[in-house]
């Protein structure tokens, strides 16, 4: 074995694993630390039901080996609420019916998040925000209640953020 | 009780497995693992048809880190199917398409697992193959050599490569040809269709202590699963435990067998816990998609457009095992007839063979295949005869107490309805807004499956209700709209009834998550529970109260008599001191309505029950260069008859249309010399986010007879007419009909090109 130690940053907690070099950061997040939030399917970057943030930017985690991530800072959809503090994004996710079998929702939320903080303040169009979630598929909504979600969590986000 | 009554039922509540899914708390069958858990891989056939003359695994066995090889030599030679009981777990001494299974492996990761499979060497000599459904027909080669000797249902009628033939006919319809105003003859063919459920088949299993062996996985049918793995493993049903954590995804995919038997087979062998999960490329080579189909369609009408005889052949190509074939392709027949006046029909079903990939049930089997042919003929007559196509439709639909094909008798119908609202919502009267643009419109009529379902539901002593179902509820909202019964029946609040997950050892009966039947029959199972608590928690509240039963109802969470009152959460506990508790068994079936048998012959569903009515228009612009379609406006009105949560019928609606548009434009796995070429969720094109248009729903309620409130199936539907709807829109924006789905822009472009020359 040729194992390697990784120092990795989930959700503001900081992890030392036991990595072997071929493994991705999709293995190490569900395997060794069990995030099992991020989901598996395709493993070649073509679904994205696998996104995470990595410092802070959604990427694929199914095609990112663990080794490059080494210092960098992931957060999972574990990290950006609880079942007692939704994120804003959660919440509109339930309220406008967007989920359904739900195993892109953590994927599609986190690309979401990832828009919506490269843009603050922002509300965006419909258009752009179906740009923005386009690399991750979704079989089960038609995408328009996706759509809606993104939509008033970004209004309610932008409104907080022009109160304070 | 009407719907404007009701507290909980009919309201657009948040589904109770919401929270779970958003924070990624909830489970699913891929996220389940065990202590000391090995890792299964299958190695699949690279040749399309081909005796399997030695497979030699002795090196694979060899690398450290193997802990088991299985192949058809190894376990019980037992055929299981649904129809034809012609399916293998591996290739036995032939294989029969590329992806067939021929081994599997054990192994303490997947990339020792893999390594292991790249060991095992097989030695094939090649059979002649067949591709194509039509040739098969004719061709002195046979897949099953040994057809004959397979078990099949009694229903069925086989013969050589043929799985399943089936037949509706009604009146002379050669007469009527005969004598009719004009006849069209057309052909329509449509592709192979991934489920596309984003979660892999994945199963693991585990054998305990007492020889009973328990299966975590993603299936939509625990107790048909349970069933077949019996049969596979050589048991008793009572030791095969399937249970379901979380399924991501099924639309039919998931009804049959996938991976459990690969892993229940493995860990039997190793001693060991196994997990097995599709890889995408096993998904778009070896699962059960959509059948290929070829459908010809001969029509008579009379000078005012009404359908006088129609004469039909669908050709469903199963694939190297019959699968949902049969059955798929005789639902085709009530598709054809739609939901028009029979006229005379003589229409015929055949299920192939062919030395490509099995097939499944894909949601709403046959229907947008049917759909596409019947409904796409439909317009090209109407332009023929100078009618409106909405005009000619309306000419012809059932109307209330109209015979259906099968002789039965259409209630609750809202056809017209469902047509006229969707026309003026896409503002029919203005067709071809500007050139390239046109809009087109589809209309179908869909069952609601059958099948039985128990529950059953006990009262906590917090007052809340807890519901055991083996229904799984796999993201349409059903399991939340059957709870937002039994909280209406029971006075309670949606968030007060729990829902346990699936297991098929403590869980009753189901006919399971498909044919959009889970909230119909789970509905009503639910509101037959609700019935038998009222009675306990009343005879238990008479004693309590010294009041008369007659005289009690639930209202807010208590048992009301005059002004005396009791909280269901009080005699809960009372209950629980005294009697067991409060709990109860509920069970519903839908019986078949009655039919004429004579119409119908060798059909394994001969006739519909409260079937739901619904019509699809379409606005679309087709690029007049490259023939690329761009999606304005699509609108669906569909008869629901009761909306028990509007928001889960819109989600099924939204979705439904977007994989109907993936089929009419751009999805198929692509045969060549029978290897997939596209085996890929690049090349394998499913509707992103940048595809589908906003999908506009008018929910139509009109009530039926045996659902619960009167509700009717919503979950298939969506899907079955996008690509007529499309099609019909295609010509009429660019005067041509491409009749092969999908409607590729190649092919758009190609079908104009020819148009001009």
């Amino acid at each position: 074995m040729n194992r390697k130690i990784l120092n990795i940053v989930v959700n503001g907690e900081s992890h030392q694993v036991l990595i072997e070099p071929h493994w991705t950061l999709l293995q190490v997040l569900r395997n060794e630390i069990g995030m099992m939030g991020t989901k598996e399917n395709c493993l070649e970057a073509e679904c994205g039901v696998c996104t995470v943030l990595l410092d802070g930017k959604a990427i694929n985690s199914c095609i990112l080996l663990a080794g490059q991530v080494e210092g960098c800072s992931i957060t999972t959809i574990e990290g950006i609420g609880d079942p007692e503090h939704l994120h804003p994004l959660q919440e509109a996710f339930i309220e406008c019916g967007a989920v359904q079998c739900g195993y892109c929702i953590p994927g599609m939320i986190l690309t979401a998040k990832s828009f919506l903080d490269e843009n603050p303040g922002c509300r965006p169009s419909r258009d752009e925000i179906r740009e923005a979630i386009a690399g991750t598929l979704c079989r089960c909504t038609g995408y328009r209640k996706i759509i809606d979600a993104v939509a008033t969590a970004a209004d309610r986000i932008a409104l907080s953020g022009a109160k304070q | 009780m009407s719907a404007h009554t009701h507290r909980v039922a009919g309201h657009r509540l948040p589904r109770r497995d919401g929270v779970g899914k958003v924070t990624g708390k909830h489970v699913y069958a891929a996220d389940f693992k065990l202590p000391g858990m090995l890792y299964g891989r299958v190695l699949r056939s690279t040749r399309a048809h081909a005796l399997i003359k030695k497979i030699d695994a002795s090196r694979a066995a060899a690398i450290a880190g193997v802990r088991g090889i299985i192949t058809s030599a190894d376990i019980p030679q037992i055929r299981y199917g649904t129809a034809v009981r012609d399916t293998t777990v591996f290739a036995t001494d032939r294989a029969l398409f590329i992806g067939h299974a021929i081994a599997a492996v054990a192994a303490t990761s997947l990339e020792i697992a893999e390594r292991a499979l790249a060991a095992i060497e097989v030695e094939y000599e090649d059979l002649p193959p067949l591709f194509d459904p039509e040739e098969a027909l004719k061709s002195d080669i046979r897949i099953h050599p040994d057809w004959e000797t397979y078990k099949a249902l009694p229903i069925i009628s086989r013969n050589r490569n043929i799985a399943g033939q089936a037949r509706i006919r009604v009146g002379d319809a050669e007469a009527a040809f005969a004598k009719a105003h004009k006849v069209y003859e057309h052909r329509f063919s449509t592709a192979l269709q991934h489920p596309g459920y984003t979660e892999p088949r994945v199963a693991t299993a585990d054998w305990d202590a007492n020889g009973i062996v328990t299966v975590w996985c993603n299936t939509q049918l625990p107790f048909d699963t349970q069933t077949t793995l019996a049969e596979i493993l050589d048991l008793p049903a009572a030791r095969v435990r399937v249970t379901v954590p979380g399924i991501g995804g099924g639309f039919g995919g998931k009804l049959r067998i996938g991976v459990e038997h690969f892993a229940a087979l493995l860990a039997r062998k190793t001693a060991r816990p196994v997990k097995v999960m599709s890889t995408s490329e096993e998904e778009l080579t070896a699962a059960l998609p959509r059948q290929a189909s070829i459908v010809l369609l001969k029509t008579a009408v009379d000078k005012e457009g009404h359908l006088l005889a129609r004469s039909g052949r669908i050709i469903v190509d199963c694939g190297a095992y019959a699968g949902s074939g049969p059955g798929t392709a005789a639902i085709a027949l009530q598709v054809m007839a739609g939901p028009y006046k029979p006229g005379a029909l003589a229409f015929e079903s055949v299920a192939v063979y062919t030395n490509k990939v099995h097939s499944g049930s894909f949601r709403a089997p046959a229907g947008p295949m049917a759909n596409f042919a019947m409904e796409c003929q439909i317009d090209m007559i109407a332009k023929d005869l100078g009618l409106d196509p909405l005009e000619m439709r309306l000419r012809n639909v059932v109307k209330e107490g109209d015979p259906g094909p099968s002789g039965e008798i259409h209630r609750s119908v809202s056809i017209e309805e469902c047509l006229r609202k969707a026309a003026d919502a896409i503002g029919w009267h203005d067709r071809n807004p500007e050139p390239g643009r046109g809009k087109g419109i589809a209309c179908s009529w869909w069952m609601t499956t059958g099948g039985s379902s128990g529950v059953y539901v006990k009262i906590n002593p917090d007052g809340s209700a807890t519901l055991v179902s083996g229904a799984v509820e796999i993201g349409t909202g059903a399991i939340t709209g059957a709870a937002q019964i039994l909280a209406e029946e029971l006075s309670l609040d949606l968030t007060d009834v729990n829902v346990t997950g699936v297991d098929t050892q403590a869980a009753p009966f189901d006919y399971g998550a498909q044919g959009s039947r889970t909230t119909f029959s789970v509905g009503n199972a639910c509101l037959a529970a609700a019935a038998e608590l009222r009675r306990q928690m009343f005879e238990l509240a008479a004693e309590q109260l010294e009041a008369p039963i007659e005289d009690m109802k639930l209202q807010d969470k208590h048992v009301v008599a005059g002004n005396k009152s009791i909280s269901i959460a009080e005699l809960a506990r009372i209950s629980r001191l005294a009697g067991g508790g409060l709990i109860a068994h509920g069970t519903a079936i839908s019986p078949a309505p009655a039919y004429d048998p004579t119409r119908v012959q060798n059909h394994p569903l001969p006739v519909w029950n409260t079937p739901s009515y619904h019509a699809h228009a379409v606005d679309l612009s087709v690029d007049q260069a490259t023939g690329k379609v761009t999606i304005n406006r699509y609108v669906v009105a569909q008869d629901v008859g009761y909306a028990i949560n509007p928001t889960y019928i819109e989600g099924q609606i939204e979705g439904g249309v977007a994989q109907g548009i993936g089929q009419a434009l751009s999805e198929e796995i692509v045969y060549q010399d029978g290897r997939v070429m596209n085996a890929n969720l690049t090349d394998y094109k499913m509707p992103t986010a940048m595809d589908v248009p906003e999908i506009e729903s008018i929910i139509v309620e009109c009530r039926s007879a045996a659902g619960p409130y009167g509700a009717k199936g919503v979950g298939e539907p969506p899907c079955i007419e996008p690509p007529a709807a499309i099609g019909n829109a295609i010509a009429a924006a660019t005067g041509c009909w491409p009749n092969s789905l999908p409607m590729t822009a190649e092919k758009i472009a190609a079908a104009m090109q020819v148009q001009h020359s």
